[in-house]
């Protein structure tokens, strides 16, 4: 347990509805070690995205605790929570969420320059060529195929060298071709740097790839599968 | 979907904007068009009411709303047309007539009124010379008021009785004040008041006597034009119609400046209502695009679509319109109540007129903001709906400007009924938009090299600016405007008033001394002096009437109505001076040297705008009847006179040494102090041939009238800084979902509140600055036309202008991070909800 990066007990979010409250996450517990991979799985609908942003610490659980990184969420406000996001936690969207005021080389900068680094422009440089981008360092996002926006996408996620990077159906915008070389990128990346990784996808193929997978049903986990 | 009626289409147009209720972009355009329609309708409905008041303050100095004056007898079918429209009626007769007892005589001028006079204002009088002053009644039949100067010419005591004519009439009371006294300073001749019943008796009038005639009527406005429609055509020569704008000159003028300040007010409200109904409708439009698009997939003809949408924003306009001309409406009483001591007791309500143009301003302002932006829906290609990328066809950018222009245009037009005016502020508008625009844009992209090495808040902040360098150039063109509306009404206001308030300064003159007698001349100069009274020149006054022009006879030079014509009816204060008096000017020509012109005919300085009525122009041969005397003038210089300024003021001033051996008085006007009343009473008893009068009360009238401008050009600027920040959210609204979307994602990297708080305000303070540059540099172009061609006034830099830029930033960095606090809030879980 002392691997631990990422824990969460007895998980459960209820939101109002004109209904009477909806439960769209029952008490569901998680021990995620360093280093590993987890692929989060489902129907849409079945709060994969829900569980996401609790684990990353964007959303607030109605009841039960998120640690990451050793911190318990559940007593930080926003700002202390944007910190230890900013501090240990990188992510990649499905729709990639460039800033398209900043080029490409300020994107991957972005975290960088959150967390105070001094050699910000230095590491994206490195990370914009390790992701084949190299020369398009000053290109907007409106300049940028889908696949490489995303590339630019990873490159930002893993610049601050976080310890949990989540992504959220990464390669759900993309064809299959290009979705294939950007999961690629992906596992080197993660195997390189040794990062945590969390995945929801609605892609066997690439859920296979991470070594543990669970499956949602209206909320709850209904084939934890242990490899 | 091919036949689907208009009922049907209204009632999904309908159905869909209930749903869309709640919205933003439907609730900022429903409250930029509440803001333009209440802001215009308040306006317009205070505009309307306070001229109202104003112009029953004016009447006071006519003694009626409306005066027939003729040197004959109105006609009856002139009276009983006032009388059957239902308009108060009062009678007066004036004349000049000798006055005798058994001690002397004195000439006099007797003033035949009946009981109804006068309808606006009210006389006053004393029971006794320098007793206390009493409003109100008349004198009745068989009594006559006359003015403490007659007692002293014939030694009479109260309750003595004097002759008018075979008429004898017992001194009952001490006349002290004649709200219509005020155009007629200058009389000789004592007054006495004498009741129209005893007239007959008098048997003064006789066929080929000078007597004026004056039918005094009072009324509402509607009726009063229509009795001058009906009375124009049927005036003799010798007759004339007298409103308030004739009544006084001084009241004339600021009314005459109000109502420009308070139009262009209202424009420039509205005007920044057009910039944000515009701002709102695009962004209306763009989050209809693919809904739109889905329409026209399942079968809507692109007109269809169009008029589904057009139909949604007709409704929300009207129903904006009705509720902004309400709150108009009771913004106005709130106001009216705000200044209910220093209005007068009765104020015309305003009628329907100012609410009515305040909806069409609205709905105008609606059309052509509104309209180019939605026309896209129209033309958006059913295929949007499987490529989000789809834009419509853009429409002509001429029919996009030209249409809000046009529209622009038209309210301006209706606002100020000023063609000079609007096209003014049309013309700077546009020009300094291309202009500052250009200039912002070429400024905005060499700060994008500047910007690689600047801080993540900086490169944050100004990246929003560099991402859409058109947009940020508009922006701060919108924001410039505000400014530069805030800043030109601070501005005229300021200087405005400041204007009116130099013309009164605390020391002008509070008397007038008129009929001095030359021999009293000196003897009374001194006295002032001794007195500490701050005085005026003493000048000669000769009264004359031009009778030709180049030897034609003048009445059939002049055209009705001008102030030629009224100056060639009646008889005019004629002096002369070696000096060109304190606040003239000359216009043209030359003032006279010591010697007498070579032909022996003396030179005459007319005032200009005399002048122009009378196309005087230099060298022209003025001939006067001077007491039965005919005399003979050249003009030889023309004059622009300061009318305001309470000094002795004369149309005609004669080169001296050219009048010798006629009869002559002299006046003056003098400024005292406050609490010497018994200076003036010893005054008068030292000079009793001379007339004294208080023009303290005027002034008084004058100065109350100055402070409800005052407080009526604060209350319009308020409704000009509502318009604005209406401009300023609907701005910002636009660009919300951009911004929301950015929070979230920066605050999912990790980045804190303060460092999107910090980006946010040197965004808005850098747009806020710009706009208050471009501010700056156009409010000094546009006042500069405004006083040169609308004002007539004298134009100066502004150094105080260049706070502009500084209250821009703050004002648009403290609204703009204010506007946009949903972004800076927004939950970083937004990132995951879209992608």
């Amino acid at each position: 347990m002392d691997q631990s990066i990422l824990v969460a007990q007895n998980l459960s979010k209820v939101v109002p509805s004109t209904e009477g409250d909806l439960t769209i996450l029952h008490a569901l517990d998680l021990d995620l070690a360093k280093g590993d991979s987890l692929a989060i799985v489902g129907a849409s609908g079945s709060g994969k995205s829900t569980l996401l942003g609790l684990l990353a610490g964007l959303d607030r659980p109605s009841a039960g605790n998120v640690i990451l990184a050793g911190q318990d969420l559940g007593p930080l406000d926003e700002d202390q929570r944007a910190r230890v996001r900013a501090e240990h936690v990188g992510f990649v969207f499905q729709s990639f969420q460039l800033l398209d005021s900043l080029n490409a080389l300020e994107n991957v900068m972005l975290p960088l320059e959150l967390d105070g680094r001094r050699d910000a422009r230095e590491v994206a440089r490195s990370l914009l060529e390790r992701v084949g981008l190299g020369q398009r360092l000053t290109h907007t996002p409106r300049q940028l195929s889908g696949g490489e926006q995303q590339r630019v996408a990873i490159a930002r996620a893993f610049a601050a060298q976080p310890a949990v990077l989540f992504a959220d159906e990464p390669t759900g915008n993309l064809d299959s071709h290009t979705g294939e070389r950007i999961s690629d990128l992906l596992f080197e990346l993660n195997k390189e740097r040794g990062t945590t990784l969390v995945l929801v996808t609605h892609d066997e193929r690439l859920a296979k790839r991470c070594r543990r997978l669970i499956r949602l049903d209206a909320g709850r986990l209904v084939a934890p599968l242990e490899p | 979907m091919r036949r689907l009626s208009l009922l049907r289409l209204c009632s999904l147009a309908l159905r869909q904007l209930l749903r869309d209720v709640r919205a933003s972009e439907v609730r900022v355009l429903f409250f930029a068009l509440l803001v333009a329609v209440a802001a215009s309708t308040a306006i317009g409905y205070f505009g309307a009411r306070l001229n109202g008041a104003m112009q029953l303050r004016a009447s006071e100095f006519l003694g009626a709303d409306l005066v027939l004056q003729g040197s004959s007898a109105a006609t009856d079918p002139q009276l009983s047309a006032g009388t059957e429209l239902g308009l108060r009626h009062a009678r007066v007769v004036e004349f000049t007539s000798v006055v005798g007892t058994d001690a002397g005589i004195q000439l006099s001028s007797i003033k035949a009124a009946d009981a109804a006079y006068p309808l606006r204002g009210e006389l006053r009088s004393a029971a006794a010379p320098f007793a206390e002053e009493r409003p109100g009644s008349s004198p009745a039949p068989g009594e006559a008021w006359v003015e403490p100067r007659l007692l002293v010419a014939l030694g009479l005591a109260m309750g003595d009785s004097i002759d008018v004519g075979m008429k004898s009439l017992r001194i009952s009371r001490v006349l002290t004040y004649e709200p219509d006294r005020a155009n007629n300073f200058y009389s000789l001749t004592p007054r006495v008041l004498i009741n129209f019943d005893d007239l007959q008796a008098t048997g003064v009038i006789q066929p080929g006597s000078r007597v004026t005639y004056r039918d005094l009527w009072r009324g509402e406005a509607e009726t009063l034009s229509r009795y001058r429609q009906t009375v124009e055509p049927t005036l003799a020569a010798n007759q004339s119609l007298r409103d308030t704008r004739d009544g006084n000159r001084q009241i004339g003028g600021a009314l005459g400046k109000a109502e420009r300040y308070l139009n262009m007010a209202s424009l420039v409200a509205v005007l920044l209502a057009g910039v944000a109904v515009a701002l709102s409708a695009s962004r209306y439009a763009a989050r209809r695009l693919d809904a739109s698009a889905l329409l026209r997939c399942l079968g809507l003809s692109r007109r269809q679509a169009l008029g589904l949408y057009c139909v949604q924003l007709a409704a929300l306009g009207l129903v904006a319109a009705l509720a902004g001309a309400v709150i108009g409406w009771l913004a106005q009483l709130g106001l009216f109540r705000l200044l209910d001591g220093l209005m007068p007791s009765t104020i015309p309500p305003g009628g329907l007129t100012p609410a009515l143009a305040g909806i069409a301003t609205g709905l105008v302002a609606l059309a052509g903001f509104a309209l180019p932006p939605l026309a896209a829906l129209g033309r958006v290609p059913p295929l949007r709906v499987l490529r989000r990328d789809l834009l419509p066809v853009p429409a002509s950018s001429w029919l996009v400007y030209g249409t809000a222009l046009f529209a622009l245009g038209l309210i301006m037009w209706r606002l100020s009924l000023d063609l000079l005016l609007t096209f003014a502020l049309l013309a700077g508008g546009l020009i300094a938009a291309l202009l500052l625009g250009g200039l912002l844009l070429l400024g905005l992209r060499s700060l994008r090299r500047l910007l690689a090495g600047a801080p993540l808040t900086w490169r944050l902040g100004l990246g929003q600016l560099l991402r859409h360098p058109l947009a940020a150039a508009g922006q701060a063109l919108a924001f410039g405007l505000i400014l530069l509306a805030m800043g030109l009404v601070a501005l005229l206001r300021a200087e405005l008033l400041d204007n009116w308030q130099a013309q009164l300064p605390k020391d002008a003159p509070n008397h007038f001394a008129l009929n001095i007698l030359p021999d009293d001349r000196e003897p009374f100069a001194q006295r002032l002096r001794e007195a500490n009274a701050i005085s005026a020149p003493l000048y000669p006054v000769i009264p004359g009437r031009l009778t030709h022009i180049n030897d034609e006879p003048v009445r059939q030079l002049v055209s009705k109505e001008s102030t030629g014509e009224r100056a060639v009816q009646r008889d005019l204060s004629l002096t002369w001076a070696a000096d060109l008096p304190q606040g003239n000017a000359l216009v043209s020509g030359e003032w006279w040297q010591a010697a007498p012109a070579s032909d022996g005919i003396p030179g005459v300085s007319v005032e200009t705008e005399l002048a122009a009525s009378l196309h005087l122009k230099l060298g022209d041969l003025l001939n006067f009847d001077i007491a039965g005397q005919q005399r003979q003038a050249r003009v030889s210089s023309l004059r622009s006179v300061h009318w305001d300024s309470f000094q002795p003021n004369f149309y005609m001033i004669f080169q001296p040494g050219t009048l010798q051996g006629l009869p002559t008085t002299y006046l003056t006007s003098f400024y005292l102090a406050p609490g010497h009343d018994q200076e003036v009473v010893a005054l008068s008893r030292a000079f009793p041939a001379a007339t004294i009068l208080q023009v303290d009360a005027l002034l008084e009238q004058l100065r109350s009238i100055l402070a409800q401008v005052t407080l009526a050009v604060e209350y319009v600027l308020l409704f000009v800084l509502a318009a604005g920040l209406a401009v300023l959210f609907a701005g910002l609204q636009a660009t919300l979902d951009e911004r929301i979307r950015q929070g979230a994602l920066l605050r999912a990297l990790g980045a804190g509140r303060p460092l999107l708080v910090r980006a946010r305000r040197i965004e808005f303070g850098l747009l806020g600055a710009a706009s208050g540059v471009l501010a700056a540099v156009g409010c000094e172009l546009i006042s500069w036309a405004l006083y040169r061609y609308a004002f007539d006034l004298q134009w100066s830099p502004h150094p105080w202008l260049l706070l502009l830029p500084l209250i821009g930033a703050l004002l648009v960095g403290g609204a703009g991070v204010f506007g946009t606090r949903r972004a800076l809030n927004a939950s970083p879980l937004t990132v995951l909800r879209e992608g």
